[in-house]
């Protein structure tokens, strides 16, 4: 039993072929989990159910030995915060301020308790100077910041990011990343949900869903030597392994440049 | 686009800035009720002369009222008009016989394509404006050899006069007073002065915290969605649409299609955004604390104490005077 657990769980939207089929997933206390799949595998769908965004057809998620059940989602959302893809979308409040508050205003936090989270939490993700800022006035990796600070001012223990970094430029997304990093480090449970696999090596732990299914699981580098999975899945292999696998079939044979390689892979 | 300011709010330091919220609506709500109720001029006259003196005191440039007052001319000179033209008690002022006859219209056309050939001085709008239709006047008057069609009287009375005067100084005064509420108030306490003030509709059923968040969520996107229209239209441009020229039904072809994807795009985002906020445990109708937070103050005591003063005299100036 982990500390979130999905059991033989199916979802479809009403009268349409079935978009999750039979997932099986558990994830422990401070783990850092990647959900790899192509556009339509079903990855986002599968983050709404575990936020109780959606109901499932079939199947039970349970959080923390609790039930994901409709009557007790105000309790399991205590638990688990989401980050979502565009920036913009999910900046509630006029200003930054506003913003970090919203969830704890949800959640009845007193206002002089949620004046010093939110100093302690935006200075946490570095935009301590920004609190009377409007977001027009801020830019995409800065707005995800801010959601993120909304979601540790929450006090989750697992946070989601459903593709939190597709439409951010190349800095602000590995300055997130960074960002992400860190909150691991400090033991926060993370699953991110995404199609960029240089992303999904950050993790501990590699899903690979395939057209609603969980096609593979297991350690990033026991996946990394069967690149005909990722092919299957209509994913790209990390440009590193990329590069081994072709020298390889080329016939090159460089013990050192290969070591190199699946080293560059594995240090992130 | 990105710098759009919304609301008219314009930080300052003046005591209107120190007020709740609930005070400035309260008060200019009353303060629109007494200046309802005043009825003459003079009475009228004072009334304006006491709001410039609350904008002084509130340290607000009157040029800056001025220039919000922009927008609604055409509204008052078309008030002012009416009266002029339609109210026909009291003495007569002016009994003008006016022709309309070849030559007259001739001028007329004439005079109109000058008018519009200067209406590229957008600076001078307001002044060609008055400009052209004095000069339409003189014609009508004067103008009177040639082929003539029909002759008719511009008859000016002066209740006529009085009451357009009256009407457009009542105009500046409420619009003046609304101004102050929106330039010296921040939109977000705004809106919830206007939370407070609706609690106790919740009897009747109607959440002043869902409506508070409506109006909230609304001011946050305005942006967003202006910036959005502002990608399509370039994304059209750059493919041959061209929203600046064109004949009328031109541009309401292209406003449709720029309406159309900007809704999709709304909808879309706002499915996005119930998803963010229900995340985040926003529960309809559940209970939350806020982090902002009102308080009355002595100044706020002393606004209203000197509301209800005006609202006497001027109830006192209705029955009396």
């Amino acid at each position: 039993m982990g500390y979130l657990d999905i059991e033989h769980l199916y979802f479809q939207y009403s009268s349409k072929r079935m978009i999750l089929k039979d997932i099986n997933l558990s994830i422990n206390q401070g783990e850092w989990i990647a959900i790899l799949g192509h556009n339509g595998s079903g990855k986002s769908t599968l983050a709404k159910l575990i936020v109780g965004l959606l109901q499932p057809k079939e199947g039970r998620i349970t959080v923390d030995g609790v039930d994901l059940l409709p009557e007790n989602v105000y309790d399991i959302r205590k638990k688990i915060g989401i980050v979502f893809q565009n920036p913009d979308n999910q900046f509630v409040g006029v200003t930054v301020r506003d913003d970090i508050a919203f969830g704890m205003e949800n959640l009845q936090v007193s206002k002089d308790d949620m004046l010093k989270k939110i100093d302690f939490y935006a200075t946490k993700v570095g935009m301590q100077n920004f609190l009377d800022k409007e977001p027009s006035q801020l830019s995409g990796g800065q707005k995800q910041r801010i959601a993120i600070a909304g979601i540790l001012a929450m006090q989750t223990d697992i946070i989601i990011f459903d593709e939190a970094t597709s439409m951010l430029d190349p800095g602000s997304r590995a300055e997130l990343m960074e960002y992400i990093k860190e909150l691991h480090q400090e033991g926060l449970t993370i699953i991110m949900i995404t199609h960029d696999i240089e992303e999904a090596l950050y993790a501990d732990k590699l899903v690979i869903l395939k057209s609603g299914e969980i096609y593979q699981q297991g350690d990033i580098p026991t996946l990394l030597k069967h690149p005909e999975w990722f092919k299957e899945a209509y994913l790209e292999l990390p440009t590193a392994i990329q590069i081994y696998y072709d020298l390889k079939q080329a016939g090159h044979d460089n013990q050192e440049l290969e070591e190199y390689l699946w080293a560059f892979s594995s240090s992130k | 686009m990105k710098n759009i300011i919304i609301g008219q709010y314009i930080p300052g330091s003046g005591f209107l800035y120190k007020l709740d919220p609930r005070t400035k609506i309260i008060s200019v709500i009353v303060l629109m009720v007494a200046v309802f109720l005043l009825k003459s001029i003079v009475q009228l006259s004072i009334a304006m002369g006491l709001a410039i003196l609350i904008l002084i005191a509130g340290k607000i440039s009157i040029i800056r009222i001025f220039r919000g007052l922009k927008p609604i001319f055409v509204l008052l000179i078309f008030t002012f008009v009416f009266q002029i033209f339609f109210n026909k008690e009291g003495a007569l002022w002016v009994d003008e016989t006016m022709t309309i006859g070849f030559v007259s219209i001739t001028s007329m056309v004439l005079w109109t394509i000058i008018w519009r050939m200067l209406a590229k001085f957008k600076k001078f709008k307001m002044i060609l404006f008055i400009l052209y239709i004095g000069g339409l006047y003189l014609i009508m008057k004067y103008i009177t050899y040639g082929t003539i069609f029909t002759t008719w009287q511009f008859l000016v009375y002066e209740k006529g006069v009085e009451m357009s005067f009256f009407v457009v100084i009542r105009l500046l005064i409420i619009i003046t007073l609304s101004t102050v509420l929106t330039l010296t108030t921040k939109p977000t306490d705004l809106t919830q002065g206007i939370e407070k003030l609706m609690r106790p509709l919740k009897v009747i059923g109607i959440s002043s915290e869902d409506f508070a968040l409506i109006i909230s969520i609304s001011l946050r996107y305005i942006p967003t969605i202006l910036d959005e229209a502002n990608k399509i239209m370039l994304a059209q441009a750059s493919r041959g649409a061209d929203f600046a020229e064109g004949k009328l039904k031109d541009k309401i072809k292209q406003i449709i299609s720029l309406l159309v994807p900007m809704f999709i795009i709304a909808f879309k985002r706002s499915e996005d955004l119930a998803d963010a906020m229900e995340s985040r445990n926003f529960v309809p109708g559940r209970e939350r604390t806020r982090i902002h937070d009102l308080k009355l103050g002595r100044l706020d005591l002393l606004t209203g104490l000197a509301t209800v003063l005006l609202l006497a005299g001027s109830i006192l100036v209705r029955i009396y005077l």
